[in-house]
């Protein structure tokens, strides 16, 4: 099989029913309900390769949960093709189950008021993994997330990051083909944001699992993905190398700088281009070559305080890409 | 196929043990509901006895009848509640996406819903309840083939309540409106709580033939009282698989239709 | 005074929001009423049907007026307290400058007023339907007497609810559980919404006349009907009216005792 997952022209459509405010907006509702069509995917196309390790990225409500949710089967396609690993999603048949995983960040299938193991057992009997690889995975698993010491303990007594990293584990005990991970940082702090991105990583080099994550963070993407989905609005915008992406849309980098001293600071905009100024916050754009320079330069000259270097926010590279029109 | 059979049986113990070993420690909260239970069932039998008391019969059918319906009626309940328990949390796992992860494992997903935890307090309150039955059922002088009856149109009752379940099930996933669709039911079968007959028409026949809850509780204690045909008994189970049949397809419709909770 | 009309409007939206849900909550209620009537249809279907003191007019009269009076008086949002407290959104109400109780009671109006609406469609409904025999009270005492049995009734069960809602204070795990136990078995049995509660032996019927519940449902009907005149109708007016204070005191010592224990743990 030389293609892991192959999406043709997708097309997802969902229909909500909308209710006007007020009394009589409630009234109306009864008798007369106005339906509206949400349209979250619109001709969606893409085929990864076993081993991808994949990010997709859009702000909210783009439409990358929804592709996850049709790729595993949990939501019908309005039309278009879906096939993974040679199977229809949505039929949802055992074999194909037994070889994916889809983890949702902050949703938990851990049984709340028992120890963690309980789930892990009962998993063990769902997906009929066989007892000798079921303990290899489970202590290999236990050892990379460093969970030892907490197999025992009630589910809801445990952190949120460690709840996350049990949950990882229950979702990789039967050793998935292809791993869809929705949102796996939000809600963690930096250090268990990190951990878990390099978990993922390892988790791809080591096994080869084909992993399709989705996230609105940069920093997940700029760790792990070599290839990048940009989807926005129910469209693929860009799909290739992140530096591609990034080179081609993000050409700037923002400078954050606090002054101790006023005085000259209106010369800060020979240094770059100037996004906000109120004393003592400045923030700079500069393009991304000329970055390191730009901050020595505002360094030397200026009193500095303090002085970051960031991205540009994702919704702005797809914004600008979007301004940019559909460009490959 | 006795393969899958017994994988889904040794599940189903899992998930039953779990939600046990989950609730145990709550007695206070168990007690209460107990007491509940309890005190509903006693509350209501009272009010036959002191009815009966009065009138002697009710639409025909003597003191230890009616109470026999009453019984019949309440197997039936408590054995559903036992099983089923489940569905009453579904529409929370809807909202809050929870059902997604249940989704995308390799086991049923309606298995999962339907019949995911079984109901401790039922473990408590089944075997008073069927040593009443039996008791009552015994003053009936029944023959053995009204009790076969009884018991397989007693089945029947089990696999219509089960059709019922799924049907609520299914409208948790197509419509986020309703809050109470199971109590809905719950209101519905309790009608069976005395036998249909004292219904006028159309009632009764909208209580036989649509929402089959005479079919469900009233023909099971008929079978018993020696009322009953083989060829009624037939037809009984021609609509318990049907109920079953239209509640697969509805489940299996929902599902297209379901949009699950936006992240 | 606006604010509390704001509420009112705003719970009143509330509950239609959901319109399905709205509709089928009724088609529950009408459920419920149709057992009871059935069940006693037959039982007086023989003509000349004479049991514990009815026949068929008036019990079946007696069916019918328990639908008026369980929407007016079982109305109610006040069980949702219970969650408010367990889960800690009370504190959100504390902070506010409002009276916790005549929000609440406010919400229980709007959801009387709704329902009521809704129970007088269905009475109409049924009435041309089932063509019950029914007894329309002239007698003006019997009306005013009436009225305030209601009024005592509306307030008894607002006070029973705020008292089940202040157990989760102590014991949140058991908010739903009492509820259960109290406002749905207990009280369904001895309201008088399933049977007149004169139909038990003399004994019992003292024990329950003594409680509150029968002066939700049972005693309401009753005044109407004009069964219970006289120095009796004084004397159950005399009992509702001492179980309001009792009940009133009751939540006035509880609640403080409760806001404390809530305070401190400071959910």
């Amino acid at each position: 099989m030389n293609r892991a997952i192959i999406v043709d022209n997708l097309v997802k459509n969902f229909e909500i029913t909308e209710k006007g405010p007020g009394l009589t907006g409630a009234i109306k509702s009864l008798i007369s309900p106005k339906k509206k069509e949400v349209h979250a995917l619109r001709g969606v196309s893409f085929t990864i390769q076993p081993g991808e390790l994949v990010g997709f990225i859009g702000p909210n409500g783009a439409g990358k949960t929804t592709t996850l949710k049709t790729l595993s089967g949990l939501l019908y396609p309005t039309s278009g093709f879906v096939e993974v690993l040679e199977f229809d999603p949505w039929e949802r048949k055992p074999e194909f189950l037994k070889q994916i995983s889809l983890v949702m960040g902050q949703k938990n299938q851990l049984w709340w008021d028992l120890p963690a193991m309980e789930t892990f057992e009962l998993n063990r009997a769902i997906y009929e993994i066989p007892t000798r690889s079921y303990q290899e995975n489970l202590k290999e698993l236990v050892e990379l997330l460093d969970l030892e010491k907490l197999l025992e303990t009630p589910v809801r007594k445990l952190s949120l990051g460690q709840r996350m990293r049990m949950e990882l584990t229950a979702a990789l005990l039967h050793k998935p083909k292809v791993l869809f991970l929705d949102e796996p940082t939000i809600g963690l702090d930096l250090i268990a944001q990190q951990k878990m991105r390099d978990f993922i990583y390892n988790y791809n080099s080591k096994y080869g699992a084909t992993i399709l994550l989705t996230s609105h963070n940069m920093d997940d993407l700029v760790d792990l993905a070599r290839r990048v989905i940009v989807i926005n609005e129910g469209q693929i915008l860009f799909d290739g190398a992140l530096e591609e992406l990034v080179t081609k849309y993000a050409k700037e980098k923002i400078i954050k700088a606090t002054l101790s001293k006023e005085d000259g600071i209106a010369d800060i905009e020979k240094i770059g281009k100037v996004k906000k100024l109120a004393f003592p916050q400045v923030i700079l754009s500069v393009p991304r070559a000329a970055c390191a320079v730009a901050a020595s330069e505002l360094l030397q000259n200026f009193p500095v305080d303090d002085l970051t270097i960031e991205e540009i926010p994702i919704e702005d590279v797809i914004r600008k890409a979007f301004k940019g029109g559909l460009k490959r | 196929m006795t393969k899958k059979i017994k994988k889904y049986f040794k599940i189903w113990w899992m998930m039953s043990r779990n939600s046990f070993s989950a609730i145990i420690d709550q007695k206070l909260a168990l007690s209460v509901f107990l007491i509940g239970k309890v005190l509903r069932f006693i509350f209501f039998f009272g009010f036959l006895y002191f009815l009966l008391l009065g009138t002697k019969t009710l639409a025909g059918y003597s003191s230890n009848q009616v109470i026999f319906f009453f019984l019949t009626f309440n197997i039936i309940d408590v054995i559903s509640q036992f099983l089923f328990r489940e569905v009453y949390r579904f529409r929370p796992m809807i909202i809050n996406g929870d059902f997604d992860l249940v989704l995308a494992k390799p086991l049923n997903p309606l298995f999962r819903v339907l019949m995911g935890a079984a109901d401790v307090i039922d473990l408590v309150t089944i075997p008073p309840l069927v040593a009443a039955t039996i008791y009552f059922g015994s003053l009936l002088h029944p023959s053995f083939i009204s009790v076969f009856y009884y018991l397989v149109l007693l089945l029947n009752g089990l696999l219509i309540a089960a059709a019922f379940h799924v049907i609520v099930l299914s409208f948790a996933i197509v419509t986020l409106e309703v809050d109470h669709t199971i109590m809905i039911y719950r209101d519905l079968t309790s009608l069976g709580r005395l036998p249909i007959d004292i219904y006028q028409q159309p009632l009764r026949a909208f209580l036989t033939y649509l929402l089959p809850v005479g079919i469900m509780i009233t023909l099971p204690a008929k079978a018993m009282m020696g009322t009953m045909s083989a060829m009624g008994i037939i037809l009984a189970f021609i609509v318990g698989i049907l109920a079953v049949f239209v509640a697969l397809r509805f489940w299996n419709y929902a599902l297209t239709k379901y949009s699950s909770a936006s992240s | 005074m606006k604010k509390y009309w704001g509420i009112f409007r705003i719970s009143f939206q509330q509950e239609f929001a959901y319109r399905l849900n709205f509709v089928l909550w009724r088609v529950r209620n009408v459920f419920q009423i149709l057992l009871t009537y059935f069940l006693w249809s037959t039982v007086f279907a023989g003509p000349g049907t004479q049991i514990f003191g009815y026949d068929r007019a008036k019990i079946l009269t007696y069916v019918f007026a328990i639908m008026i009076v369980r929407a007016l008086v079982f109305s109610a949002r006040a069980m949702d307290v219970s969650r408010d407290i367990a889960q800690g959104d009370l504190s959100n109400y504390l902070l506010k400058p409002l009276s916790y109780l005549k929000y609440w009671f406010t919400r229980d109006v709007s959801s009387k007023v709704l329902n009521l609406i809704f129970a007088g469609a269905e009475f109409i409904i049924l009435f041309l339907i089932l063509r019950p025999p029914f007894f329309f009270q002239g007698d003006t005492v019997a009306l005013l007497a009436f009225t305030a049995s209601i009024i005592l009734a509306i307030m008894i069960y607002f006070f029973i609810l705020f008292l089940i809602s202040s157990i989760p204070f102590w014991a949140p795990e058991i908010g739903w559980g009492s509820h259960f136990l109290v406002t749905v078995v207990i009280i369904e049995a001895f309201s008088g919404a399933l049977f007149p509660i004169n139909i038990l032996p003399q004994g019992l019927q003292s024990f329950i006349m003594a409680t509150p519940f029968p002066y939700l449902i049972y005693f309401p009907v009753q005044v109407y009907l004009g069964n219970i005149q006289g120095s009796a109708l004084m004397g159950g007016l005399m009992v509702a009216l001492a179980w309001t204070g009792v009940l009133w005191f009751s939540l006035k010592f509880i609640w403080q005792k409760g806001l404390k224990v809530y305070q401190a743990i400071g959910r």
